[in-house]
Protein backbone atom coordinates (compact mmCIF):
# COMPACT_ATOMS: atom_id res chain seq x y z
CA UNK A 1 0.00 0.00 0.00
CA UNK A 2 2.78 2.71 0.96
CA UNK A 3 4.36 1.28 -2.29
CA UNK A 4 1.49 2.43 -4.26
CA UNK A 5 1.35 5.70 -2.33
CA UNK A 6 4.50 6.15 -2.47
CA UNK A 7 4.13 5.38 -6.47
CA UNK A 8 1.26 8.14 -7.20
CA UNK A 9 3.26 10.62 -5.21
CA UNK A 10 6.43 10.33 -7.29
CA UNK A 11 3.75 10.40 -10.58
CA UNK A 12 2.40 13.72 -9.32
CA UNK A 13 6.26 15.17 -9.25
CA UNK A 14 6.55 14.02 -12.65
CA UNK A 15 3.17 14.93 -13.90
CA UNK A 16 3.74 18.82 -13.05
CA UNK A 17 6.41 18.61 -15.21
CA UNK A 18 4.74 17.10 -18.06
CA UNK A 19 1.82 20.37 -17.07
CA UNK A 20 4.68 22.73 -17.57
CA UNK A 21 5.95 21.38 -21.02
CA UNK A 22 1.78 21.53 -21.84
CA UNK A 23 1.28 24.98 -20.56
CA UNK A 24 3.89 25.57 -23.74
CA UNK A 25 1.30 24.50 -26.39
CA UNK A 26 -1.76 25.69 -24.40
CA UNK A 27 -0.33 29.13 -24.46
CA UNK A 28 0.41 29.16 -27.82
CA UNK A 29 -2.36 27.44 -29.20
CA UNK A 30 -4.52 29.97 -26.75
CA UNK A 31 -2.98 32.58 -28.28
CA UNK A 32 -2.85 32.27 -31.74
CA UNK A 33 -4.44 28.90 -32.71
CA UNK A 34 -1.35 27.74 -33.77
CA UNK A 35 -0.71 24.08 -33.35
CA UNK A 36 2.98 24.09 -32.27
CA UNK A 37 4.96 21.14 -33.88
CA UNK A 38 8.09 22.46 -33.10
CA UNK A 39 7.27 21.89 -29.46
CA UNK A 40 8.86 18.27 -28.74
CA UNK A 41 12.35 19.78 -30.51
CA UNK A 42 12.51 22.61 -28.45
CA UNK A 43 11.58 19.95 -25.18
CA UNK A 44 14.74 18.42 -27.02
CA UNK A 45 17.21 21.57 -26.90
CA UNK A 46 15.79 22.28 -23.38
CA UNK A 47 17.82 18.87 -22.74
CA UNK A 48 20.47 19.41 -24.71
CA UNK A 49 21.90 22.76 -23.79
CA UNK A 50 21.58 21.99 -20.07
CA UNK A 51 23.42 18.62 -21.34
CA UNK A 52 25.96 21.12 -22.96
CA UNK A 53 26.40 24.00 -20.44
CA UNK A 54 26.96 21.53 -17.83
CA UNK A 55 29.38 19.88 -19.67
CA UNK A 56 30.90 23.06 -20.94
CA UNK A 57 31.16 24.83 -17.71
CA UNK A 58 30.62 22.57 -14.93
CA UNK A 59 28.39 24.46 -13.22
CA UNK A 60 25.83 22.55 -11.16
CA UNK A 61 22.55 21.60 -13.38
CA UNK A 62 19.90 24.15 -11.99
CA UNK A 63 22.38 27.06 -12.22
CA UNK A 64 21.76 26.50 -16.24
CA UNK A 65 18.14 27.53 -15.43
CA UNK A 66 18.41 31.50 -15.99
CA UNK A 67 20.52 30.72 -19.87
CA UNK A 68 17.85 28.02 -20.58
CA UNK A 69 14.99 30.43 -19.38
CA UNK A 70 16.34 33.32 -22.06
CA UNK A 71 17.71 31.06 -24.72
CA UNK A 72 14.35 29.05 -24.99
CA UNK A 73 12.43 32.78 -25.12
CA UNK A 74 14.82 34.23 -27.71
CA UNK A 75 14.81 31.10 -29.76
CA UNK A 76 11.15 31.03 -29.60
CA UNK A 77 11.18 34.74 -30.76
CA UNK A 78 13.01 33.83 -33.76
CA UNK A 79 11.41 30.43 -34.70
CA UNK A 80 8.14 32.85 -34.29
CA UNK A 81 9.50 35.15 -37.13
CA UNK A 82 11.12 32.31 -39.11
CA UNK A 83 8.31 29.62 -39.60
CA UNK A 84 4.80 31.15 -37.97
CA UNK A 85 4.35 34.91 -38.47
CA UNK A 86 3.39 34.20 -42.45
CA UNK A 87 0.78 31.64 -41.86
CA UNK A 88 -1.15 33.46 -38.93
CA UNK A 89 -4.40 33.68 -40.08
CA UNK A 90 -4.05 30.87 -42.57
CA UNK A 91 -6.06 27.80 -41.98
CA UNK A 92 -4.49 25.70 -39.29
CA UNK A 93 -3.25 23.13 -41.59
CA UNK A 94 -0.27 25.81 -42.67
CA UNK A 95 0.83 26.07 -39.16
CA UNK A 96 0.79 22.90 -38.88
CA UNK A 97 3.02 21.98 -42.27
CA UNK A 98 4.94 24.98 -41.27
CA UNK A 99 6.00 23.95 -37.61
CA UNK A 100 6.25 20.26 -38.63
CA UNK A 101 8.82 20.82 -41.38
CA UNK A 102 11.06 23.14 -38.58
CA UNK A 103 10.44 19.85 -35.92
CA UNK A 104 11.82 17.74 -39.22
CA UNK A 105 14.90 20.22 -39.49
CA UNK A 106 15.85 20.62 -35.78
CA UNK A 107 15.60 17.02 -34.97
CA UNK A 108 17.33 15.60 -38.25
CA UNK A 109 20.46 18.32 -37.36
CA UNK A 110 20.79 17.19 -33.63
CA UNK A 111 20.95 13.28 -34.97
CA UNK A 112 23.06 14.40 -37.22
CA UNK A 113 25.36 16.38 -34.51
CA UNK A 114 24.68 14.17 -31.76
CA UNK A 115 23.28 10.76 -32.93
CA UNK A 116 20.90 8.84 -31.18
CA UNK A 117 22.67 7.71 -28.08
CA UNK A 118 21.33 8.39 -24.70
CA UNK A 119 22.61 11.19 -22.70
CA UNK A 120 22.89 11.87 -19.19
CA UNK A 121 23.16 15.06 -16.95
CA UNK A 122 24.35 14.66 -14.24
CA UNK A 123 22.16 15.75 -11.11
CA UNK A 124 21.96 14.88 -7.46
CA UNK A 125 20.16 16.32 -4.85
CA UNK A 126 19.06 14.44 -1.36
CA UNK A 127 15.93 12.64 -1.53
CA UNK A 128 13.13 12.50 0.79
CA UNK A 129 12.44 9.13 2.71
CA UNK A 130 9.36 7.68 3.37
CA UNK A 131 9.41 4.12 4.88
CA UNK A 132 11.51 2.13 2.39
CA UNK A 133 10.70 4.60 -0.25
CA UNK A 134 13.06 7.63 -1.89
CA UNK A 135 12.12 10.37 -3.83
CA UNK A 136 14.52 11.47 -5.95
CA UNK A 137 15.56 14.76 -4.97
CA UNK A 138 16.00 15.82 -8.88
CA UNK A 139 11.64 15.02 -8.94
CA UNK A 140 11.02 17.25 -5.93
CA UNK A 141 12.80 20.09 -7.24
CA UNK A 142 11.37 19.90 -10.57
CA UNK A 143 8.05 20.00 -8.71
CA UNK A 144 9.09 22.93 -7.12
CA UNK A 145 10.53 24.54 -10.46
CA UNK A 146 7.43 24.07 -11.89
CA UNK A 147 5.09 25.55 -9.13
CA UNK A 148 7.28 28.50 -9.32
CA UNK A 149 7.31 29.16 -13.05
CA UNK A 150 3.40 28.42 -13.70
CA UNK A 151 2.81 31.57 -10.56
CA UNK A 152 4.90 33.44 -12.27
CA UNK A 153 3.55 33.13 -15.74
CA UNK A 154 0.29 33.28 -13.94
CA UNK A 155 1.19 36.95 -12.36
CA UNK A 156 2.10 37.77 -15.49
CA UNK A 157 -1.01 37.19 -17.39
CA UNK A 158 -3.17 38.78 -15.09
CA UNK A 159 -1.09 41.06 -13.05
CA UNK A 160 1.14 43.30 -16.34
CA UNK A 161 0.05 45.24 -18.47
CA UNK A 162 1.56 42.96 -20.84
CA UNK A 163 0.05 40.04 -19.82
CA UNK A 164 -2.66 41.77 -20.33
CA UNK A 165 -2.05 42.37 -23.96
CA UNK A 166 -1.42 38.98 -24.50
CA UNK A 167 -4.88 38.04 -22.80
CA UNK A 168 -6.18 40.63 -24.92
CA UNK A 169 -5.13 39.08 -28.31
CA UNK A 170 -5.74 35.74 -27.45
CA UNK A 171 -9.29 36.89 -26.53
CA UNK A 172 -9.53 39.11 -29.89
CA UNK A 173 -6.76 40.07 -32.10
CA UNK A 174 -8.56 42.39 -34.47
CA UNK A 175 -9.80 44.49 -31.42
CA UNK A 176 -6.26 44.51 -29.71
CA UNK A 177 -4.90 45.58 -32.47
CA UNK A 178 -7.54 48.42 -32.37
CA UNK A 179 -7.40 49.54 -28.97
CA UNK A 180 -3.54 50.06 -29.53
CA UNK A 181 -1.35 46.76 -29.04
CA UNK A 182 0.88 45.83 -31.56
CA UNK A 183 -0.39 42.62 -32.06
CA UNK A 184 2.22 40.88 -34.69
CA UNK A 185 4.81 41.60 -31.39
CA UNK A 186 2.76 39.98 -28.73
CA UNK A 187 2.21 36.65 -30.80
CA UNK A 188 6.24 36.38 -31.07
CA UNK A 189 6.07 37.16 -26.95
CA UNK A 190 4.01 34.07 -26.71
CA UNK A 191 5.56 31.92 -28.79
CA UNK A 192 8.85 32.75 -27.21
CA UNK A 193 7.04 32.22 -23.99
CA UNK A 194 5.74 28.81 -24.86
CA UNK A 195 8.79 27.93 -26.08
CA UNK A 196 10.59 28.80 -22.76
CA UNK A 197 8.40 26.36 -20.91
CA UNK A 198 9.08 23.43 -23.46
CA UNK A 199 12.96 24.49 -22.81
CA UNK A 200 12.92 24.69 -19.21
CA UNK A 201 10.34 21.34 -19.03
CA UNK A 202 13.24 19.50 -21.32
CA UNK A 203 16.10 20.84 -18.80
CA UNK A 204 13.70 19.36 -15.98
CA UNK A 205 13.13 15.87 -17.83
CA UNK A 206 16.86 15.88 -18.16
CA UNK A 207 17.68 15.73 -14.46
CA UNK A 208 14.98 13.12 -14.21
CA UNK A 209 15.09 10.78 -16.80
CA UNK A 210 18.29 9.88 -19.66
CA UNK A 211 16.86 11.29 -22.95
CA UNK A 212 18.08 11.40 -26.47
CA UNK A 213 17.97 14.00 -29.71
CA UNK A 214 14.40 11.40 -30.65
CA UNK A 215 13.05 12.04 -26.80
CA UNK A 216 11.09 15.14 -28.02
CA UNK A 217 8.14 13.21 -29.98
CA UNK A 218 7.16 11.09 -27.17
CA UNK A 219 7.11 13.35 -24.57
CA UNK A 220 5.51 16.18 -27.22
CA UNK A 221 2.65 13.67 -27.49
CA UNK A 222 2.23 13.48 -24.16
CA UNK A 223 2.21 17.44 -24.13
CA UNK A 224 -0.88 17.31 -26.72
CA UNK A 225 -2.50 14.60 -24.36
CA UNK A 226 -2.46 17.03 -21.25
CA UNK A 227 -3.16 20.20 -23.27
CA UNK A 228 -6.56 18.41 -24.33
CA UNK A 229 -7.56 16.93 -20.83
CA UNK A 230 -6.61 20.73 -19.53
CA UNK A 231 -8.28 22.17 -21.91
CA UNK A 232 -7.13 23.77 -25.35
CA UNK A 233 -6.09 27.20 -24.20
CA UNK A 234 -5.98 26.99 -20.65
CA UNK A 235 -2.70 26.89 -18.62
CA UNK A 236 -4.41 26.11 -15.20
CA UNK A 237 -6.15 23.22 -17.18
CA UNK A 238 -2.80 22.43 -18.41
CA UNK A 239 -0.83 22.17 -15.41
CA UNK A 240 -3.46 20.43 -13.19
CA UNK A 241 -4.15 18.00 -16.31
CA UNK A 242 -0.66 17.27 -16.04
CA UNK A 243 -0.74 16.23 -12.50
CA UNK A 244 -3.42 13.66 -13.55
CA UNK A 245 -1.68 12.37 -15.78
CA UNK A 246 1.19 11.72 -14.07
CA UNK A 247 -1.16 10.52 -11.16
CA UNK A 248 -2.11 8.02 -13.81
CA UNK A 249 1.28 6.71 -14.58
CA UNK A 250 2.06 6.36 -10.88
CA UNK A 251 -1.06 3.96 -10.00
CA UNK A 252 -0.71 2.26 -13.41
CA UNK A 253 3.48 1.35 -12.94
CA UNK A 254 3.26 -1.32 -9.90
CA UNK A 255 0.70 -3.22 -11.98
CA UNK A 256 1.16 -2.96 -15.49
CA UNK A 257 4.35 -3.40 -18.18
CA UNK A 258 5.39 0.30 -19.00
CA UNK A 259 4.65 -0.90 -22.84
CA UNK A 260 1.15 -0.25 -21.56
CA UNK A 261 1.12 3.43 -19.76
CA UNK A 262 1.03 5.00 -23.76
CA UNK A 263 -1.80 3.14 -24.46
CA UNK A 264 -4.00 3.83 -21.31
CA UNK A 265 -3.04 7.53 -21.44
CA UNK A 266 -4.62 7.19 -25.29
CA UNK A 267 -7.37 5.29 -23.95
CA UNK A 268 -7.92 8.12 -21.78
CA UNK A 269 -7.68 10.81 -24.36
CA UNK A 270 -9.80 9.83 -26.68
CA UNK A 271 -12.64 9.07 -23.58
CA UNK A 272 -11.91 12.36 -22.50
CA UNK A 273 -12.33 14.04 -25.84
CA UNK A 274 -15.56 12.21 -26.49
CA UNK A 275 -16.95 13.31 -23.10
CA UNK A 276 -15.79 16.48 -21.96
CA UNK A 277 -14.60 17.99 -25.16
CA UNK A 278 -13.97 20.83 -23.05
CA UNK A 279 -11.22 18.75 -21.04
CA UNK A 280 -11.26 18.25 -17.31
CA UNK A 281 -11.76 21.89 -15.89
CA UNK A 282 -15.45 21.57 -17.54
CA UNK A 283 -15.89 19.34 -14.65
CA UNK A 284 -15.38 22.72 -12.49
CA UNK A 285 -17.33 25.39 -14.40
CA UNK A 286 -20.22 23.42 -14.68
CA UNK A 287 -20.78 24.03 -11.16
CA UNK B 1 -12.77 75.57 -35.25
CA UNK B 2 -9.66 73.89 -37.25
CA UNK B 3 -10.09 70.59 -38.88
CA UNK B 4 -8.93 68.25 -36.52
CA UNK B 5 -8.93 64.62 -39.10
CA UNK B 6 -8.32 65.62 -42.85
CA UNK B 7 -9.04 63.34 -45.55
CA UNK B 8 -7.97 64.16 -49.00
CA UNK B 9 -8.52 61.86 -52.50
CA UNK B 10 -8.91 58.81 -50.30
CA UNK B 11 -9.45 55.67 -52.93
CA UNK B 12 -9.14 52.08 -52.57
CA UNK B 13 -10.07 49.25 -55.40
CA UNK B 14 -10.77 45.89 -53.84
CA UNK B 15 -10.10 43.43 -56.85
CA UNK B 16 -11.14 46.22 -59.76
CA UNK B 17 -14.31 47.42 -57.58
CA UNK B 18 -13.82 50.81 -56.65
CA UNK B 19 -14.87 50.63 -52.47
CA UNK B 20 -13.63 54.27 -51.75
CA UNK B 21 -13.32 56.73 -54.71
CA UNK B 22 -11.35 59.99 -54.39
CA UNK B 23 -13.09 60.87 -51.01
CA UNK B 24 -12.41 63.96 -49.09
CA UNK B 25 -13.65 65.43 -45.56
CA UNK B 26 -12.88 66.47 -42.92
CA UNK B 27 -13.92 66.69 -39.13
CA UNK B 28 -13.64 69.50 -36.61
CA UNK B 29 -12.37 69.92 -33.62
CA UNK B 30 -15.52 69.31 -31.36
CA UNK B 31 -17.97 68.56 -33.77
CA UNK B 32 -20.03 65.34 -34.43
CA UNK B 33 -19.95 64.47 -38.29
CA UNK B 34 -22.16 61.95 -39.35
CA UNK B 35 -21.01 59.45 -42.50
CA UNK B 36 -23.99 58.06 -43.89
CA UNK B 37 -25.02 56.54 -47.70
CA UNK B 38 -27.07 53.37 -48.65
CA UNK B 39 -25.12 49.96 -47.71
CA UNK B 40 -22.45 48.84 -49.74
CA UNK B 41 -21.95 52.56 -49.68
CA UNK B 42 -17.96 51.81 -48.83
CA UNK B 43 -19.00 53.49 -45.13
CA UNK B 44 -16.97 51.29 -43.41
CA UNK B 45 -13.98 50.81 -45.75
CA UNK B 46 -14.06 54.51 -44.78
CA UNK B 47 -13.02 53.78 -41.29
CA UNK B 48 -10.65 51.05 -42.16
CA UNK B 49 -8.66 53.08 -44.50
CA UNK B 50 -8.48 55.81 -41.72
CA UNK B 51 -7.52 53.55 -38.93
CA UNK B 52 -5.02 51.23 -41.02
CA UNK B 53 -6.90 48.46 -41.50
CA UNK B 54 -6.67 48.59 -44.91
CA UNK B 55 -3.79 50.89 -46.22
CA UNK B 56 -5.68 53.62 -49.31
CA UNK B 57 -4.11 53.17 -53.01
CA UNK B 58 -4.24 56.64 -53.22
CA UNK B 59 -5.14 59.97 -51.10
CA UNK B 60 -3.87 60.74 -47.61
CA UNK B 61 -4.86 60.89 -44.03
CA UNK B 62 -4.17 63.81 -41.84
CA UNK B 63 -5.09 63.79 -38.04
CA UNK B 64 -3.94 66.65 -35.77
CA UNK B 65 -1.93 68.07 -38.26
CA UNK B 66 0.20 64.46 -38.79
CA UNK B 67 -0.16 62.18 -41.71
CA UNK B 68 -0.71 58.56 -40.55
CA UNK B 69 -1.82 57.34 -44.04
CA UNK B 70 -1.06 53.36 -43.82
CA UNK B 71 0.15 53.21 -40.40
CA UNK B 72 -0.86 49.82 -38.69
CA UNK B 73 -4.09 50.29 -36.87
CA UNK B 74 -2.38 49.83 -33.43
CA UNK B 75 -0.23 53.00 -34.09
CA UNK B 76 -3.33 55.32 -35.44
CA UNK B 77 -5.04 53.83 -31.60
CA UNK B 78 -2.17 55.53 -29.88
CA UNK B 79 -2.87 58.65 -31.71
CA UNK B 80 -5.88 59.46 -29.97
CA UNK B 81 -8.05 58.16 -32.81
CA UNK B 82 -10.30 55.36 -31.06
CA UNK B 83 -13.05 52.71 -32.74
CA UNK B 84 -15.90 51.02 -31.99
CA UNK B 85 -16.68 47.59 -34.64
CA UNK B 86 -20.01 47.27 -36.38
CA UNK B 87 -20.12 43.76 -34.79
CA UNK B 88 -18.94 44.13 -31.30
CA UNK B 89 -15.54 42.38 -30.51
CA UNK B 90 -15.15 42.33 -26.83
CA UNK B 91 -12.46 41.19 -24.95
CA UNK B 92 -14.97 37.75 -24.40
CA UNK B 93 -12.00 36.32 -21.70
CA UNK B 94 -12.17 39.20 -19.93
CA UNK B 95 -14.05 41.33 -17.27
CA UNK B 96 -15.89 44.09 -18.56
CA UNK B 97 -13.17 46.34 -15.93
CA UNK B 98 -10.41 44.60 -17.72
CA UNK B 99 -11.74 45.20 -21.27
CA UNK B 100 -11.52 48.82 -20.44
CA UNK B 101 -7.95 48.77 -18.61
CA UNK B 102 -6.61 47.26 -21.72
CA UNK B 103 -8.30 50.18 -23.87
CA UNK B 104 -6.57 52.69 -21.83
CA UNK B 105 -3.29 51.05 -21.38
CA UNK B 106 -2.45 51.09 -24.86
CA UNK B 107 -4.40 53.89 -25.87
CA UNK B 108 -3.26 57.69 -26.48
CA UNK B 109 -2.22 58.05 -23.13
CA UNK B 110 -0.08 54.94 -22.40
CA UNK B 111 -0.95 54.49 -18.94
CA UNK B 112 0.53 52.42 -15.98
CA UNK B 113 -1.91 49.28 -14.93
CA UNK B 114 -3.39 51.38 -11.94
CA UNK B 115 -4.09 54.53 -13.84
CA UNK B 116 -5.34 52.88 -16.24
CA UNK B 117 -7.85 51.14 -14.20
CA UNK B 118 -8.92 54.55 -13.24
CA UNK B 119 -9.78 55.45 -16.81
CA UNK B 120 -11.51 52.47 -17.10
CA UNK B 121 -14.00 53.00 -14.52
CA UNK B 122 -15.04 56.35 -15.18
CA UNK B 123 -15.67 55.27 -19.17
CA UNK B 124 -17.70 52.33 -17.45
CA UNK B 125 -19.54 54.47 -15.46
CA UNK B 126 -19.99 57.35 -18.30
CA UNK B 127 -21.96 54.10 -20.48
CA UNK B 128 -24.03 53.23 -17.37
CA UNK B 129 -21.79 50.05 -16.92
CA UNK B 130 -20.41 50.54 -13.76
CA UNK B 131 -22.50 47.77 -12.07
CA UNK B 132 -21.41 45.34 -14.00
CA UNK B 133 -17.84 45.78 -13.47
CA UNK B 134 -17.04 42.53 -12.53
CA UNK B 135 -19.21 41.05 -15.27
CA UNK B 136 -17.21 38.14 -18.02
CA UNK B 137 -18.12 40.70 -21.38
CA UNK B 138 -19.37 37.50 -23.00
CA UNK B 139 -22.13 37.56 -20.03
CA UNK B 140 -23.70 40.90 -21.40
CA UNK B 141 -26.44 41.74 -23.23
CA UNK B 142 -26.42 42.79 -26.88
CA UNK B 143 -26.68 45.71 -25.66
CA UNK B 144 -24.37 46.01 -23.00
CA UNK B 145 -21.52 45.04 -25.49
CA UNK B 146 -22.55 48.05 -27.73
CA UNK B 147 -21.83 50.11 -24.30
CA UNK B 148 -18.91 48.18 -23.70
CA UNK B 149 -17.42 48.59 -26.89
CA UNK B 150 -17.84 52.24 -26.35
CA UNK B 151 -16.17 52.28 -23.06
CA UNK B 152 -13.09 50.77 -23.98
CA UNK B 153 -13.19 53.05 -26.85
CA UNK B 154 -13.59 55.66 -24.61
CA UNK B 155 -11.27 54.74 -21.90
CA UNK B 156 -8.10 55.23 -24.00
CA UNK B 157 -9.29 59.10 -23.91
CA UNK B 158 -8.96 59.24 -27.50
CA UNK B 159 -9.44 63.18 -29.14
CA UNK B 160 -11.64 61.17 -32.31
CA UNK B 161 -13.79 58.32 -31.93
CA UNK B 162 -14.56 56.98 -34.72
CA UNK B 163 -18.13 54.76 -34.04
CA UNK B 164 -19.66 52.35 -36.75
CA UNK B 165 -23.62 51.67 -36.14
CA UNK B 166 -23.45 52.14 -32.18
CA UNK B 167 -26.96 52.31 -32.31
CA UNK B 168 -28.10 49.36 -34.87
CA UNK B 169 -29.68 46.18 -32.53
CA UNK B 170 -30.63 48.34 -29.81
CA UNK B 171 -34.43 48.88 -28.76
CA UNK B 172 -35.78 52.34 -28.92
CA UNK B 173 -35.36 53.04 -25.31
CA UNK B 174 -31.57 51.49 -25.40
CA UNK B 175 -31.03 54.16 -28.25
CA UNK B 176 -32.31 57.36 -26.48
CA UNK B 177 -29.63 56.49 -23.56
CA UNK B 178 -27.07 55.38 -26.49
CA UNK B 179 -27.49 59.39 -27.49
CA UNK B 180 -27.77 60.61 -24.76
CA UNK B 181 -24.20 59.09 -23.96
CA UNK B 182 -22.16 60.02 -27.33
CA UNK B 183 -23.49 63.92 -26.61
CA UNK B 184 -21.90 63.87 -22.98
CA UNK B 185 -19.40 62.37 -25.15
CA UNK B 186 -19.01 65.40 -27.42
CA UNK B 187 -19.98 67.41 -24.91
CA UNK B 188 -16.94 66.38 -23.09
CA UNK B 189 -14.15 67.46 -25.94
CA UNK B 190 -14.43 64.32 -28.34
CA UNK B 191 -14.79 64.31 -32.10
CA UNK B 192 -16.68 62.16 -33.46
CA UNK B 193 -17.12 60.61 -36.90
CA UNK B 194 -20.04 58.22 -36.98
CA UNK B 195 -21.87 56.10 -39.21
CA UNK B 196 -25.52 55.68 -38.66
CA UNK B 197 -28.54 53.57 -40.62
CA UNK B 198 -31.00 55.31 -38.08
CA UNK B 199 -31.89 58.51 -39.77
CA UNK B 200 -33.45 60.19 -36.68
CA UNK B 201 -30.72 59.69 -34.52
CA UNK B 202 -27.80 60.78 -36.85
CA UNK B 203 -29.93 63.68 -38.19
CA UNK B 204 -30.20 65.50 -34.91
CA UNK B 205 -26.61 64.05 -33.49
CA UNK B 206 -24.81 65.50 -36.29
CA UNK B 207 -23.42 68.76 -36.53
CA UNK B 208 -22.75 67.95 -40.42
CA UNK B 209 -23.43 65.22 -42.27
CA UNK B 210 -21.09 63.52 -45.77
CA UNK B 211 -23.28 61.20 -47.89
CA UNK B 212 -21.49 58.49 -49.81
CA UNK B 213 -22.87 56.61 -52.86
CA UNK B 214 -20.52 54.19 -54.31
CA UNK B 215 -17.66 54.78 -52.63
CA UNK B 216 -17.55 58.90 -53.84
CA UNK B 217 -19.00 61.63 -51.79
CA UNK B 218 -22.29 62.63 -52.92
CA UNK B 219 -23.30 65.71 -50.89
CA UNK B 220 -22.10 67.37 -47.76
CA UNK B 221 -23.71 70.04 -45.28
CA UNK B 222 -25.42 71.02 -42.44
CA UNK B 223 -28.53 67.82 -41.86
CA UNK B 224 -30.99 69.87 -42.96
CA UNK B 225 -29.73 70.54 -46.24
CA UNK B 226 -28.48 67.29 -46.83
CA UNK B 227 -31.68 65.72 -46.40
CA UNK B 228 -33.20 67.96 -48.96
CA UNK B 229 -30.45 67.63 -51.52
CA UNK B 230 -31.92 66.34 -54.83
CA UNK B 231 -28.92 63.93 -54.99
CA UNK B 232 -29.61 62.41 -52.03
CA UNK B 233 -33.11 62.13 -52.11
CA UNK B 234 -32.80 60.28 -55.84
CA UNK B 235 -29.80 58.07 -54.34
CA UNK B 236 -32.36 56.75 -51.57
CA UNK B 237 -34.81 56.26 -53.70
CA UNK B 238 -33.88 52.50 -54.39
CA UNK B 239 -35.38 52.57 -50.72
CA UNK B 240 -38.24 54.99 -50.40
CA UNK B 241 -38.61 53.69 -46.89
CA UNK B 242 -34.78 56.04 -46.19
CA UNK B 243 -36.20 58.65 -48.08
CA UNK B 244 -38.98 59.34 -46.65
CA UNK B 245 -37.68 59.24 -43.21
CA UNK B 246 -34.79 61.53 -44.76
CA UNK B 247 -37.30 64.03 -45.21
CA UNK B 248 -38.93 63.52 -41.79
CA UNK B 249 -35.74 64.05 -39.93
Amino acid sequence: MLGLLASILDGVLIGAVYGLAAMGITLIWGVMDVVNLTHGAMIVAGMFGTYLFVSAVGVPVYATLPAVLVGGFLAGVALYWIAVHRVIGQPPLMSLLSTFAVNLVLVGVGTAVWGTDLFNVPASLPGFSLGRYTFPGTHIMAAVLTAAIAAALYLFLYRTRTGKAVRAVSGNREAAELVGIPTARVLALSFGLGTTLACVAGMLIATMFPFTVLSGDAYQLKSFVVTVLGGLGNPTGALVAGIALGLLEGVTTPFVPVSWTLVIEFVLFVVVLIALPGGLMQLWQRR
Amino acid sequence: MSALLEVEGLSKDFGGLRAVDALSFSVREGAILGLIGPNGAGKSTVFNLINGVFAPDQGRVVFRGEDITGKPPYRVARHGLARTNQIVQPFANMSVLENCTVGACFGRENLSLARAREAAREAAALVGLDDRLDALASQLTIAGKKRLELARALAARPTLLLLDEVLAGLNPTEVEHMIGIIRTIRDSGVSILMIEHLMQAIMSLSDSIVVLNSGAKLAEGLPAEVANHPAVIEAYLGDPDLAAKLRAA
